[in-house]
């Protein structure tokens, strides 16, 4: 796996402001859809005949007055969206160790109304009979003893979950979300490929691509008269609410999280902008603890129980105590808290057995026997060995063979597909284990435009569609999906992980469009609340760390930028006293022990100390830290803030590296100014809650430590007043010390200002200030005395503001100022206290462990 | 009838405190129609700040507690005393043939069959695979009674698997164990199931105690202070059969049933969660004696 990195996510303001650039332009008439290349074979989604069909016919109109060129720009328009805005999605096992941007085709795909209600239907009554299997299995099982399931669909299905048998979810749903890809077959009609039932995932980007393409394309949207998607998130709001009362655990304002397995994930960047959407905290596993059988969020200011789970994380990695034992992602004690009745997780533990390619053949009958309903949306035809080996056998080669139970991710490939030896070997797997086999008919997915190159072409399809549990036991369909589209070289393989695309899918409506939004909830009063509520542990140690991080990043900048400047310039490297001012700064850092004497390898070992990404101290390592810190925490970051992570990013790729210091200058000052904007950034626009708190003490702290080291290494030897001069430029302190005390260039001012002065917003003693409000402000027990934290802040605050700098700036008879080093290096020592003692106090967390067993002998 | 008393008692020991300690336990011995449990009382220290009873999916009594306070030591003490009637007098030979045994299991009739059909398939610590199958068909020749089968298959285990306390740990798995031949009662407990799932028939793992110190005249059997693990298969008119690989045999009335399950993982004695911790150490105790 790779660290991945990513954008967040607060689009929805864009979503507000539709693009007022109208392109006024007659129409160039260059376009028409009804000239995108047809494929034979394959149902056309906008043709019947060579006709445009109905649905597709305001946007043919509207894509003809826009023309290529207009096209183009919107299509460009649309990427840049979806790239300021860090839509990702991971890609397991990526070379270039990047995210790789969403992609998304400008074109929708176009439903109309009548076919969409009747596939709606057909989506909720599916979601329904799945559940209703669901429940049976951790149930009673009376479908399997009474002969309406053969028993090994359960019994061999690794993702059934015994440790869930007789669970009784809340409200009796098991299935709040599903989810299934779609096809459809030359006859016009979708039939099911799979169904979703874990964790169903696309939702969040199918928001996303109408929200990038409602603004891309808005005249287009709006005269086309597109069904809201809007509706069925508010559903899903309505359904967790709802179960949450009905706890008998409920609290008054319930607490819904969002659980996600972490960064590394796939689609984490989904998780982060649902839960922002959605206003749910956004949560990994180690947030959560069970404590009498309930969920609590471990928070700065204690623990707050927990109501509603929406999990996208596997439900066997849920619980290491009861299910998978070596899931480091989950919550020992959830099980024990969902048998107790005192939690929703949706969907509920166990629900993983929907995805089961094997069932699929017995739904009709299921349907029929439970519902005394015919089933409107079938699968495409599948042969499951355990009970049609035979035919499975005969029509082996035209047959797509996939895993029965599990792994959606498997290739689907034909039997006749297949090279020797794994024909042969599942061929040999339907003989002994017929049961964990199916093969389904490989069906032509339907084919639809796409903007390719300035022009159309075309592509297969696969429809994901969503249904959210509804408040009155049905389920609400999603109006739209996630269109996914093949990879041009492999039609047949529609996978994101494959490198395919995605598109909007837009359902046309009967008739005028109510504006139905998330944004502005209209009617109920809403309940004011100011400062930050329920800031997870782990997340206020990423933003202490992002602080830090920040800060060490622009200070590195600044030494290797006084650096270089100097070395570029036409002085030898020994004489140069600010050059070697720098240097004995980055030796006591113990980022560079042994600086060359000879300009090209010192130049050499400057330009590795910005680039290299084998020193772990490098400017290029911070910044990457600084991004990982910023990507645990992207919910909580604003769109703009995230703009500059990328920046900073870009900054120092590796392919902009140059070979001579003199060329590295100008990328220096980008990097510093860029730091200097995420800096005023989090000053500037984050609220003032514990999570600023800790952003800016991480900072704070970091800037203090600097400045000691700074001074320590270069001003504790006799220096001239080139060396002061590099010094105040290192600090940012040089107007302020020349307009104070013009061009004398002395110790003892420089001293007070770097260290004393507490207006100087690059002092210690300002740094000082700030740390000891900050810990003041911390949550804790209510008590008289101050906390250690407490005691060393205001220590050091008091001693900066209070010692002489003439005095501390006297030289000994050795010419050294020892008086100065001794006070630095205990000023040090007890920033590295401080800083331990917060982390101890609040960030730290002990680690979850086993308990070792003991074994039968 | 035989009674028997029973502890067991598992010490852990933390190198640094631990907040808080989720545990499962599989320690109280059955009841079925052999054995009756006249008491079981367990003993927690410190006390859990939450406990409950309940059965578990296969049918098992569970323990479950939580201990919330901070504690460098937890002890955890099984008491039981129970009455075991001796094992009925099987015939080998009078199971059918054990390809008909296992057709007949492929179409369950009856909630008993249907359940038991669940010991077919694969589980976390039990794969079934071809190797397997053609282990066991030296033992499963066409048209042998299944029991028979069965018991060739215990006593080939027996003779040709080396019993090694240091082979292998808790989480050995099967083909770890089929390549070294060697391990403990849990190792070839798992083998023998996944050679009997890998022909299609149903087999599951049974955890327990057994009596070593033998009466007058009998032998003593392998498995010294430590709970027991042995095997079960399901013969189509007759009920789950115990089958004992270590000591190549039937299950006896010297074989205490705890829990029954699809492998080890299902059922241990004693499985936990911790929060802090550190390095740490864990002790069991077993003493099974007769009254």
């Amino acid at each position: 796996m790779v660290i991945r990195q990513g954008v967040h996510d607060a689009r929805l303001t864009l979503a507000r402001q539709p693009l007022t650039c109208q392109l006024v332009m007659d129409a160039p008439g260059d376009l028409d859809l009804v000239n995108a290349p047809a494929v034979a074979g394959a149902y056309d989604e906008l043709r019947d005949r060579a006709q445009v069909r109905p649905q597709w016919q305001t946007l043919n109109d509207y894509l003809r007055r826009l023309g290529a060129r207009g096209m183009g720009l919107r299509y460009e328009q649309a990427r840049r969206l979806i790239r300021e805005n860090g839509v990702t999605y991971n890609v397991y096992g990526d070379a270039h160790g990047l995210d790789r941007p969403w992609q998304l085709d400008p074109l929708p795909l176009m439903l109309s109304a009548a076919e969409w209600d009747g596939l709606a239907r057909g989506i909720a009554q599916r979601a329904r009979l799945v559940e209703t299997v669901i429940a049976d299995a951790y149930g009673t099982q009376r479908l399997l003893k009474e002969g309406g399931l053969d028993p090994a669909l359960l019994f061999a299905h690794p993702a059934f979950l015994r440790a869930c048998h007789g669970i009784q979810p809340p409200g009796g749903r098991w299935l709040h979300f599903y989810a299934a890809d779609l096809v459809r077959g030359t006859d016009g009609a979708w039939r099911v490929l799979a169904d979703r039932t874990q964790a169903p995932a696309g939702a969040g980007y199918a928001l996303e691509n109408r929200i990038v393409l409602s603004r891309a394309l808005s005249d287009g949207y709006r005269q086309c008269g597109v069904q809201r998607l809007a509706g069925f998130f508010i559903a899903m709001r309505r359904t967790l609410s709802v179960l949450a009362s009905r706890l008998k655990t409920r609290q008054d304002n319930p607490r819904i999280v969002l659980l996600t397995p972490g960064p590394y994930n796939e689609t984490y960047f989904e998780h982060a902008y649902l839960a922002r959407y959605l206003g749910y905290t956004l949560v990994e596993g180690g947030d959560l603890t069970v404590r009498d059988d309930q969920v609590f969020l471990k928070t700065l200011g204690g623990l707050h129980r927990v109501d509603v789970i929406l999990r996208r994380l596997d439900d066997d990695f849920c619980d290491p105590l009861e299910l998978r034992n070596d899931s480091t992602l989950g919550v020992a004690g959830l099980a024990a808290a969902a048998r107790a009745g005192n939690v929703v997780i949706a969907n509920a533990l166990g629900s993983g057995i929907g995805e089961n390619a094997a069932l699929m053949p017995s739904l009709p009958r299921l349907c029929r026997l439970l519902f005394n309903e015919d089933l409107t949306l079938p699968a495409v035809e599948t042969l499951w060995g355990g009970d049609a080996a035979g035919r499975l056998r005969e029509r082996f080669d035209d047959l797509v063979i996939r895993p029965a139970f599990g792994s959606v991710r498997a290739p689907a490939r034909r039997g006749g597909e297949l090279d020797g030896e794994e024909r042969e070997r599942m061929l040999m797997r339907l003989n002994t284990l017929p049961h964990t086999l199916v093969g389904q008919v490989a069906q032509a997915p339907s084919i639809t435009p796409v903007w390719s190159e300035g022009t159309f072409a075309t592509r297969s399809l696969v429809l994901r569609v969503f249904a959210v549990a509804s408040d009155d036991g049905g389920y609400c369909v999603m109006p739209g999906g996630l269109a996914r589209i093949a990879n041009e070289n492999q039609p047949w393989a529609v996978s994101f992980q494959r490198g395919g695309g995605s598109k909007d899918t837009w359902v046309l409506a009967d008739g005028p469009v109510a504006p139905v939004t998330l944004l502005r909830p209209s009617g109920a009063p809403v309940e004011f609340k100011r400062g930050g509520s329920d800031l997870p542990s782990r997340v206020a140690d990423n933003l202490y760390w992002l602080g830090r991080y920040g800060a060490r990043a622009e200070d590195a900048a600044r030494v290797l930028r006084a650096a270089l400047t100097r070395l570029a310039g036409d002085q030898e490297v020994g004489t140069d006293q600010g050059l070697q001012t720098a240097l004995r700064v980055l030796k006591h850092q113990g980022v560079l022990s042994k600086p060359a004497s000879d300009s090209a390898t010192l130049e050499a070992q400057l330009l590795d100390l910005l680039f290299s990404e084998a020193i772990s101290f490098s400017l290029r390592s911070v910044v990457g830290r600084l991004h990982y810190a910023a990507f645990s925490s992207r919910d909580r970051l604003s769109y703009d803030t995230w703009r500059i992570i990328n920046h900073l990013d870009q900054d120092l790729s590796p392919d902009v590296k140059p070979e001579r210091a003199i060329d590295a200058l100008p990328l220096l000052d980008r990097l510093v100014l860029d730091l200097a904007a995420f800096a005023g950034m989090t000053t500037e626009n984050t609220t003032r809650g514990p999570g600023w708190r800790f952003l800016d003490l991480g900072r704070r702290l970091e800037r203090a430590t600097f400045t000691a080291e700074l001074v320590r290494g270069a001003l504790v030897p006799r220096v001239d007043e080139t060396a002061l001069d590099a010094v105040l430029e290192i600090a940012d302190s040089a107007i302020t010390y020349r307009a104070r005390y013009l061009l004398s260039l002395q110790v003892p001012p420089v001293v007070d200002l770097l260290l004393c002065d507490s207006t100087n917003p690059r002092s210690m003693a300002f740094q000082f200030e700030r740390i000891a409000d900050h810990v003041a402000a911390l949550p804790r027990a209510p008590q008289a005395l101050p906390t250690p934290a407490e005691r060393l802040a205001l220590g050091a605050y008091t001693w900066v503001r209070l010692v002489d700098p003439q005095e501390l700036s006297r030289e000994d008879e050795t010419g050294e100022r020892s008086h100065l080093a001794h006070v630095l290096d205990h000023l040090s020592s007890d920033l590295t206290l401080l800083s331990d003692t917060v982390t101890t106090q609040y960030l730290s967390h002990a680690t979850t462990t086993r308990q070792p067993s003991v074994g039968p002998e | 009838m035989t009674k028997y008393r029973v502890s067991h008692t598992t010490t852990y020991r933390y190198g640094e405190p631990v907040t808080v300690s989720h545990n499962v336990l599989h320690l109280a011995p059955a009841n079925t129609p052999r054995q009756r449990v006249e008491s079981f009382t367990l003993d927690i220290t410190p006390a859990p700040a939450v406990q409950h009873t309940r059965a578990d999916y296969f049918g098992n009594r569970v323990d479950c507690f939580t201990v919330q306070d901070q504690h460098h030591q937890l002890i955890v003490r099984a008491e039981s005393v129970l009455d075991v009637e001796p094992a009925f007098a099987l015939d080998a030979h009078v199971t059918g043939a054990w390809e008909q045994m296992r057709d007949h299991l492929h179409h369950p009739q009856g909630d008993d069959e249907v359940l038991a059909s669940e010991y077919r398939f694969d589980s976390p610590m039990v794969p079934t695979g071809p190797e397997y199958a053609a282990y066991a068909a030296e033992s499963f020749t066409p048209g042998r009674a299944l029991l028979d089968a069965a018991l060739d298959l215990v006593h080939r285990i027996n003779t040709g698997f080396v019993y090694d306390q240091k082979a292998t740990m808790v989480t050995t798995t099967v083909p770890e164990v089929f390549v070294k031949r060697r391990g403990v009662c849990q190792d070839f407990a798992h083998f023998g199931i996944a050679c009997l799932r890998s022909l299609g028939l149903a087999a599951r793992y049974v955890s327990g105690y057994l009596e070593t110190q033998p009466p007058p005249g009998q032998p003593k059997l392998v498995g010294v202070d430590a709970s027991h693990a042995w095997m079960s298969l399901w013969c189509p008119g007759i009920g789950w059969i115990g089958l004992d690989p270590t000591n190549d045999c039937l299950a006896s009335d010297r074989h205490l049933i705890v829990a029954v399950g699809r492998d080890f993982t299902d059922i241990s004695p004693t499985k936990g969660v911790i929060l802090g911790g550190g390095t740490h150490e864990v002790h069991a105790v077993v003493d099974v004696s007769r009254i």
